[in-house]
């Protein structure tokens, strides 16, 4: 199985990335985790022509041949990063490679609150109409308290914590296989591809 | 007021500056808005910082300088645009503008939603800790389909989105104030020193050396070398420079360090407690909004002013009048001073307006008594004005003799009463009272006063002649709307929009003197910058120092006693920097031993306006026996004297009727105080006096007696001299109060034209002093209600002669 593992960050220091890397070593039997970055990801600014920049593109060609994709956000005033956000806008306003791709949220923060708010605002972001991501229910995974969590080879020193995510992970795996199923001839696809708000508000479609 | 707006999006198309711009333009006559553009904001990234870059600092200090900001979003993906939270990361980080900031939310969009969805996100943003903006609750804006909201010039179409939007920034002007109001910081003095105290580190306690000056935090060193490298190297970096920077306790914890980044806040605090302030006054501060790069700003200008209150704000506003320059520097973030605190009605004799009006019972009887006053007993000064007041009053009691009479009132009334009022002897044996020539200023153009207020936009309620406590007549000029407040916001919404510039945040420090003659200030920003107004003349008007607790003891010949806890009814921002400017340019000082406590201030906070406060006709004051004490009528000191032999702590009696006539409550406040325990009711005058703790009977026979006093006119006990309710109608009620320091009487010497008099009885040319920073005229006791007087004529005189002195 191919995954994409997006790191929420442009920051050099990221407890998010280390967590992406915990994971793409310790599950490199289950699944490929090819780690991805947005920071060479230009400002976004609706612009007219509607095609994506090169950094863009590249991303979003990784998701569209995925299996599915991995999204490790920290938090930042309470919700996603500004260039987290920026990344999403793009992909929705462009390429729109999420529709129907499983997706599985995670986060790590150096407080105790592991990115609560941020998880919860980022499932309804990747709901919107022109993003229509799958994501997976019933499963958020918080990683406070981040900095002291990996030792020096990388490894998770939280046992408890390990093991949730080992759960977790299996969990996504059959959420990926089930999807497939669902997904197979969705008509939905096609249109959602289409979608914009000023088509709908103009009456032009749907 | 000045608003900044950010339009959410960085898109070349947007309705939400199309909204923005309509909202510039529709509100132009209420406030000024000006829009800001994410064009240029860079994507944050924390490491990276670029919170010095001109766009980042663009936005920082136009929003720290706003009255408020309104954010204007679109909806991506059911939340903001990453270029809307990108500026908001950016502002959380190193730098914190909106902390305490008063926001308003709106948002367009194409669909129906009208970015419902991401408001509700952005409110939840700019409620996370780094940001902590006071977001407006309620009136959601949300504008859908915006394609079809707009016309051609970009106006809203449907007049119902209009009626609700002027509906919405009109609570958002509202709002803004109060929020302003929450942000006034408390000042702090240090004992100067360095203080050895520790910080904690993951390997026990740290040694840390916190340095104070007698206003700032300067240095903070921490010896870590005890200490094993990791984030909490952070936190010792980081903390003592945000401590610094922003000159507060209220910082940002470093996340995954917040037990060391709270050693060192709380080390500091308690270096803070060794110099003798009180910390939790820094932790109330707003956090650091970075250090400040732009070190020194220099002003050239006509006229600089130290003071936002009354007198300072008149004085520019004169200024500007006359086509001249005016700066006005203000210590603290919000403007008004002492005025805002005063409770509105303003002396100035105007017999026309006030014979419109019927006499109360116990006027006439005052009158009486000051045209029986023996002439031996008047200063020299005053014995021609006193005996045309006495003819005056002779005329008017003998043309009323059989028939109820209208009020009475003149300059000549208003100025002797000025003059008796303060007329006092200290504990040394020194008598003082007004010296003639100011009071005849203050009382012969205390109506031009009220008139030029009237130009500047104060209207006035005409209905009534009030009497504030301690006036001994009634000539009030009250304000319509809120109080002192009112005032003060005429006098700012005039200098807005006249050019005329408010500097806050910015402590006069010095004055700058070339050759004798004043010719500027040199001030310090809250942020640690320095400030150059370069003048033609300096207007003194930074009140008194009532809140100076050290000063009035240092000074104090009047009062047997001034507690080291004495509360005060002044703004904490008064504290006698006005005078010490003036000391050091050779000024000679009156008066200073002289100050007026108010006899009715609250206990607990020394407000005058908590618990029934009424007209003082209808005042009974009760001592902690249940015994009345003192005649209500008299002038505060006679009251503070009489309350501080009897215990301080006494109480205010109102029956239902008399709760009517009370100041600036409302039922439900009064409800709530009840509920608090700060002001008893009862059924019962018995009910009331076991509440108190007072004896019963001792209570009712005291209440009996006065009502019968009222009855006939004449109280035969303390012979107080003017009734109008008596105490009959349950329920009671019963407000503690205590005397409070409320005016200090002394400073800077002056003349007529408002010059600083030096030691040697010389004008120091180019200063002036305006108000309770000046001393000569109150003398030993101030009337109620002459402060306002003062505080407007001798402000425009001050501006008046600055500019008659530069031609």
């Amino acid at each position: 199985m191919k995954l994409v593992g997006i790191v929420g960050t442009n920051s050099s220091e990221s407890t998010n990335r280390r967590l992406l890397q915990y994971m793409k070593q310790h599950y490199s039997e289950q699944a490929e985790i090819e780690i991805c970055e947005i920071d060479e990801i230009p400002v976004f600014n609706e612009p007219e022509d509607k095609t994506a920049p090169q950094a863009v593109q590249v991303l979003s060609d990784k998701i569209a041949a995925s299996d599915g994709v991995i999204f490790a956000t920290p938090e930042y005033d309470h919700s996603i990063p500004a260039v987290l956000k920026n990344a999403i806008e793009w992909l929705s306003y462009t390429t729109r490679p999420l529709i129907n791709k499983p997706v599985m949220i995670i986060g790590a923060s150096l407080g105790a609150l592991g990115t609560s708010r941020a998880q919860a605002h980022l499932r309804q972001i990747l709901e919107a109409p022109e993003l229509k991501a799958l994501i997976m229910p019933n499963v958020e995974y918080l990683l406070g308290r981040a900095l002291e969590a990996f030792d020096d080879d990388g490894n998770m020193v939280y046992k408890d914590k390990a093991k949730e995510l080992d759960n977790d992970f299996i969990e996504f795996l059959s959420f990926v296989k089930l999807t497939e199923k669902l997904t197979a001839n969705s008509k939905f696809f096609e249109i959602s591809k289409q979608f914009s708000w000023k088509q709908v508000a103009n009456g032009e479609d749907m | 007021m000045k608003f900044i707006g950010i339009v959410g999006t960085n898109a070349k198309k947007s309705y939400n500056r199309m909204l923005l711009q309509f909202m510039q333009k529709h509100f132009a006559n209420k406030a000024e808005i000006e829009i800001l553009e994410l064009k240029d904001v860079p994507m944050f990234n924390e490491s990276k910082d670029q919170s010095d870059s001109p766009i980042i600092q663009e936005f920082n200090q136009k929003i720290a300088a706003s009255d408020g900001v309104i954010i204007a979003t679109p909806e991506h993906n059911h939340s903001i645009p990453a270029a809307l939270k990108s500026i908001i990361e950016w502002l959380s980080f190193n730098l914190h503008p909106l902390d305490g900031k008063a926001v308003m939310i709106v948002g367009a969009s194409y669909n129906i939603q009208g970015s419902s969805r991401a408001q509700l996100h952005l409110r939840q943003i700019l409620d996370a800790p780094g940001v902590n903006a006071s977001v407006m609750p309620g009136s959601e804006f949300l504008l859908g389909k915006a394609q079809d909201a707009f016309d051609d010039k970009g106006n809203l179409k449907a007049q119902r989105t209009i009626d609700f939007l002027d509906s919405c920034f009109a609570k958002f002007m509202k709002f803004s104030d109060i929020i302003a109001q929450m942000n006034i910081p408390e000042d702090i003095t240090y004992e100067p020193g360095t203080f050895k105290v520790t910080a904690v580190g993951h390997n026990g306690d740290l040694p840390m050396e916190v340095t104070l000056s007698d206003d700032r935090i300067e240095k903070i060193d921490i010896d870590t070398s005890s200490e094993t490298q990791g984030i909490a190297d952070v936190a010792f970096k980081r903390i003592p420079q945000q401590i610094i920077d922003g000159q507060t306790l209220n910082v940002d914890v470093v996340s995954g360090a917040s037990i060391t980044s709270r050693g060192v806040v709380d080390g500091v605090a308690k270096a803070v407690k060794m110099a003798g302030a009180n910390p939790d006054i820094l932790k109330k501060r707003k956090k650091s909004n970075g250090p400040n790069k732009q070190n020194v700003v220099e002003y050239q200008t006509d006229v600089v002013v130290v003071g936002a209150g009354g007198a300072g704000l008149t004085a520019a506003a004169r200024t500007i009048q006359q086509g001249k320059k005016a700066i006005v520097l203000e210590k603290f973030p919000a403007i008004g001073g002492n005025t805002v605190r005063a409770g509105g009605p303003m002396n100035a004799a105007d017999p026309e307006w006030q014979n419109k009006f019927e006499e109360i019972t116990g006027e006439r009887h005052t009158l009486k008594e000051i045209s029986e006053i023996d002439e031996k007993t008047i200063d020299a000064e005053y014995l021609a004005d006193f005996k045309a007041l006495k003819k005056q009053i002779n005329e008017y009691l003998k043309e009323n003799e059989d028939q109820k009479a209208y009020l009475f009132d003149s300059k000549l009334l208003h100025r002797i009463q000025t003059y008796l009022g303060g007329k006092r002897t200290d504990l040394k044996g020194n008598k003082i009272y007004g010296q003639y020539d100011l009071v005849k200023e203050l009382t012969d153009h205390a109506l031009e006063s009220v008139k030029w207020l009237e130009d500047i936009g104060v209207k006035f309620d005409k209905s009534q002649v009030t009497m504030p406590v301690g006036a001994l007549w009634r000539r009030g000029h009250k304000p319509l709307g809120s109080q002192g407040f009112a005032f003060i916001e005429a006098l700012k919404k005039y200098l807005e929009s006249n050019d005329g510039q408010i500097i806050t945040d910015t402590a006069a420090k010095e004055l700058i003197i070339e050759d004798g003659q004043v010719k500027g200030i040199i001030a310090r920003s809250s942020d640690g910058k320095k400030i150059i107004v370069h003048a033609k003349a300096v207007v003194l008007a930074s009140g008194g120092f009532g809140a100076n607790t050290k000063m009035l003891k240092k000074y104090n010949t009047y009062w047997s006693n001034i507690d080291d806890n004495i509360k005060t009814t002044n703004s904490p921002a008064i504290t006698g920097d006005g005078i010490r400017l003036g000391q050091s340019a050779g000024a000679e000082l009156v008066g200073m031993g002289f100050s007026q406590m108010m006899p009715v201030s609250d206990p607990e906070t020394g407000e005058l306006f908590s618990g029934l406060q009424v007209p003082p006709q209808n005042f009974v004051m009760v001592n902690q026996k249940g015994k009345r004490f003192v005649n209500e009528y008299g002038s505060r000191d006679e009251l503070t004297k009489a309350a501080i032999d009897n215990g301080s702590l006494f109480y205010l009696i109102a029956d239902d009727a008399i709760k009517e006539t009370a100041y600036n409550t409302s039922q439900a406040q009064i409800d709530k105080q009840v509920e608090q325990g700060t002001l008893y009711r009862d059924d019962t005058l018995e009910g009331l006096a076991k509440q108190v703790g007072m004896d019963p009977a001792t209570f009712v026979k005291t209440i009996n007696d006065y009502n019968s006093y009222v009855d006939v006119g004449e109280d035969p006990e303390f012979h107080k001299s003017a009734f109008d309710l008596k105490v009959e109608k349950a329920p009671f009620y019963a407000t503690p109060r205590k005397p409070a320091v409320h005016h200090t009487m002394g400073g800077l010497k002056i003349d007529t034209d408002a010059h600083v008099i030096n030691q040697d009885e010389k004008i120091i040319p180019g200063l002036y002093a305006a108000g309770e920073v000046a001393g000569g005229i109150h003398a030993g006791n101030r009337l109620g209600g002459n402060s306002l007087s003062d505080i407007f004529t001798f402000g425009r005189i001050a501006a008046n002669n600055a500019l008659k002195d530069m031609e």
